[in-house]
């Protein structure tokens, strides 16, 4: 059987063109998608011989599993709920009422990819636009520390560089594209201008650039050692300030490096400078499929998009103070709960340790490193394959999941579902 | 004088607000070991974690491992507190007056938003000294912090007025954004120092790394910079007398903004 206009919620671009072909109980086809968006549909289209709740790796049942998880997170002074970027919005909801209802932490895996962004547009406000608008009106596209090639295939492909737009009859051929990064990537390949500049010098190069949109002179001796000669910035700038429509996408390299939120807001700025001249937006580069999702939930629901504290019964936001980072190598998180996704092989070793030792609940649709070490580990379906749901694509657009298959797994709302009220039974709440 | 002793170890933290001169004032032992605190999530009273001895006043000694109790101090108005320990968050935060000693280190965002009075830290200090809150226009407003170790990223950020002194050295992106204010820094500055400086001064006395917006303008010594020096040396920091009477190299920035800030280095020739 057949299945058009599915989405993949793999990656921040959100394909909705794929059509997957499903025999029997697997999908053996899915066609449109990139390598990763094909070996997500095939991967989760698979039949799983996980059971769907162990405690301490024994198969238990659901209901037994829930009690056990409830009491968990229920018994702990300062639980913390963590990832959610891969689950749909439905299920982001129950986490963020969970999260009210302990009084612990929520914070998600913007907190440790694009948390900085979400600074920045606090600080600076965030000059954006849709994907629809760089399609159809960009003739200048910028990665700014992002590899697009590698990390969202359809991106360039999709959204940004080939396709022909209302005002870019041309496609391709009217659009320039720089890729500015620290090390030459795959994605160089499809740039036209590729600059190098060197670690940590984004800030640098980003401030100069906007030296020079607002009409100063940067000092000469302090470009230097960016890696970029003055003339290579100067072009930059020029072609900033002469195009028609300009974006840059903020990747990683920006936020993750020393720095963060600065860096972005300097993106930011210049933006905002470059605005003066030509129409110039900005659009960060989400990686998981629905992290720009937990943001917007959490920010609809809490006023905050990551990192947010309920220990007072209302929500407070302090990143650095209710990052899961930092609640972990201080060592104050004592229960946690994980959701689709595998923080224990991805956070740095101090915390990573820190979640391995203490109570943990974890919801995912495969085995991880996250599941294994979990004290009660949930085995669900996938959204987008075996449940509908809602996901953001990384331009804040929401695009409804289609369900192509049954599963004899729970959802992740489901789940989330049965422990809050598990939760609140305990709390007498 | 209240003398509260930490009675045992915490694990969460403990957000003790309540721990201010203006509460403590007037009140039995009795009263202030009922005021209401929060461990984790659950509410409590200040005596289930603290000894406390004597009556409220205006004069609190906290002894014991404070790293994890938080908003210690925070919008203190008078009188003074002096911690035998660490101190965690939020020390002296949006404090008005009063004055608060610390022997030992402490957490981040120490004295953000004060708007008068005087912490001496006498450990190092955390990040965002004196800074801002996300999404606040403006950090420090009046007051003075002396910081005898070092300090984190950010120290002084978005300040508006008052005094920081970091003995030690700072992190990264010191003074970022400040509109007004004083920061001086007697050990080596991180990167980034003074991005986005509107008004303001930024001494230093070792050369930092300045970002491409800041320009030289002269070297001279300026005499507001010895009066504050001097009055350092009465608030027993010891400066040396060639800072008092040497030459500083002016540079002004940062002219992505204002461009009305000056980064003062001390000139060692
Ligand atoms: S680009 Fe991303 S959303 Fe599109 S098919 Fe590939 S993985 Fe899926």
């Amino acid at each position: 059987m057949q299945v058009d206009h599915v989405v993949c919620a793999f990656c921040g671009c959100v394909c909705d063109d794929i059509s997957v072909t499903v025999e029997g109980d697997r999908i053996t086809k899915a066609k449109n998608a990139c390598v990763l968006g094909k070996s997500w549909f095939l991967s989760h289209g698979t039949p799983s011989d996980l059971p769907v709740a162990r405690i301490e790796g024994k198969p238990v049942s659901l209901d037994r599993g829930i009690e056990e998880a409830a009491r968990c997170l229920a018994n702990a002074r300062y639980p913390l709920i963590y990832g959610l970027s891969s689950t749909s919005c439905e299920a982001q909801r129950k986490a963020v009422a969970l999260a009210e209802v302990l009084g612990g932490c929520i914070d998600c895996c913007t907190s440790v990819c694009h948390g900085p962004s979400g600074m920045a547009l606090q600080g600076v406000g965030e000059p954006t636009c849709t994907l629809g608008e760089v399609k159809n009106r960009a003739d200048l596209i910028i990665y700014w520390g992002s590899n697009p090639a590698e990390s969202h295939p359809r991106h360039m492909a999709r959204y940004a560089v080939t396709p022909k737009g209302m005002f870019v009859p041309d496609g391709r051929k009217g659009r320039t594209v720089v890729l500015i990064d620290v090390r030459r990537t795959p994605s160089a390949r499809a740039a036209d201008i590729f600059l190098q500049i060197k670690p940590g010098k984004d800030f640098e190069v980003l401030w100069a650039l906007q030296a020079l949109a607002n009409g100063q002179k940067p000092d000469e001796i302090s470009i230097e050692n960016t890696g970029l000669t003055y003339e290579q910035l100067t072009g930059l700038a020029d072609r900033m300030m002469h195009c028609k429509f300009g974006v840059i996408f903020v990747g990683q390299g920006l936020t993750q490096t020393r720095g963060k939120h600065f860096n972005t807001s300097a993106v930011f700025l210049l933006v905002r400078a470059l605005n003066r001249h030509v129409k110039f937006a900005l659009i960060p580069m989400r990686g998981h499929g629905n992290v720009t999702g937990i943001d917007n939930v959490l920010a609809w629901q809490t006023g905050y998009p990551f990192g947010v504290n309920f220990s007072l019964g209302y929500p407070r936001f302090n990143p650095g103070e209710y990052t899961v980072v930092d609640l972990l190598s201080r060592g104050e998180a004592d229960a946690a709960l994980v959701v689709a996704a595998d923080p224990i092989s991805s956070l740095p070793g101090k915390a990573a340790r820190r979640l391995a030792e203490i109570p943990l609940v974890s919801l995912d649709t495969h085995d991880s490193e996250t599941t294994r070490s979990a004290r009660i580990a949930f085995t669900t379906s996938t959204a987008g394959i075996h449940a509908e749901g809602t996901v953001y694509r990384m331009d804040n657009i929401p695009i409804h999941l289609r369900k192509v298959m049954d599963s004899s797994y729970p959802s992740d709302e489901e789940v989330l579902d049965r422990l809050l009220a598990g939760v609140k039974e305990l709390k007498a709440c | 004088m209240t003398v509260l002793t930490l009675k045992s170890q915490l694990q969460a933290p403990l957000e003790a607000g309540v721990i201010v001169p203006d509460r403590f004032a007037g009140n039995s032992v009795a009263a202030v070991a009922g005021m209401p605190v929060t461990y984790g999530n659950e509410a409590a009273c200040l005596g289930d974690f603290f000894k406390v001895a004597g009556a409220g006043s205006t004069e609190i000694v906290l002894e014991g491992d404070l790293g994890r109790v938080k908003n210690i101090a925070a919008g203190m108005t008078r009188g003074k507190i002096t911690v035998h320990g660490d101190a965690g968050m939020h020390l002296g935060s949006e404090m008005r007056g009063g004055v608060i000693n610390v022997y030992g280190n402490v957490g981040d965002w120490a004295g953000s938003e004060m708007k008068g009075g005087k912490i001496h830290i006498h450990g190092n200090a955390g990040h965002g000294l004196g800074g801002a809150y996300r999404g606040s226009r403006r950090g420090m407003n009046r007051g003075m912090i002396i910081v005898e170790g070092n300090a984190g990223n950010e120290a002084g950020a978005v300040m508006r007025r008052g005094l920081i002194v970091v003995a030690g050295n700072a992190g990264d992106f010191a003074g970022a954004f400040m509109i007004a204010g004083t920061l001086m820094v007697f050990g080596k500055l991180g990167i980034r120092a003074g991005a986005g400086l509107l008004r303001g001064t930024l001494v230093t006395f070792n050369q930092p790394e300045l970002l491409p917006t800041f320009c030289y303008d002269c070297s001279y010594s300026p005499s507001f910079l010895k009066l504050i020096l001097r009055d350092l040396r009465l608030q027993g920091l010891s400066i040396s007398e060639e800072y008092i009477t040497g030459c500083y190299r002016r540079y002004s920035g940062d002219f992505n903004r204002l461009g009305k800030g000056e980064i003062l280095v001390y000139d060692q020739r």
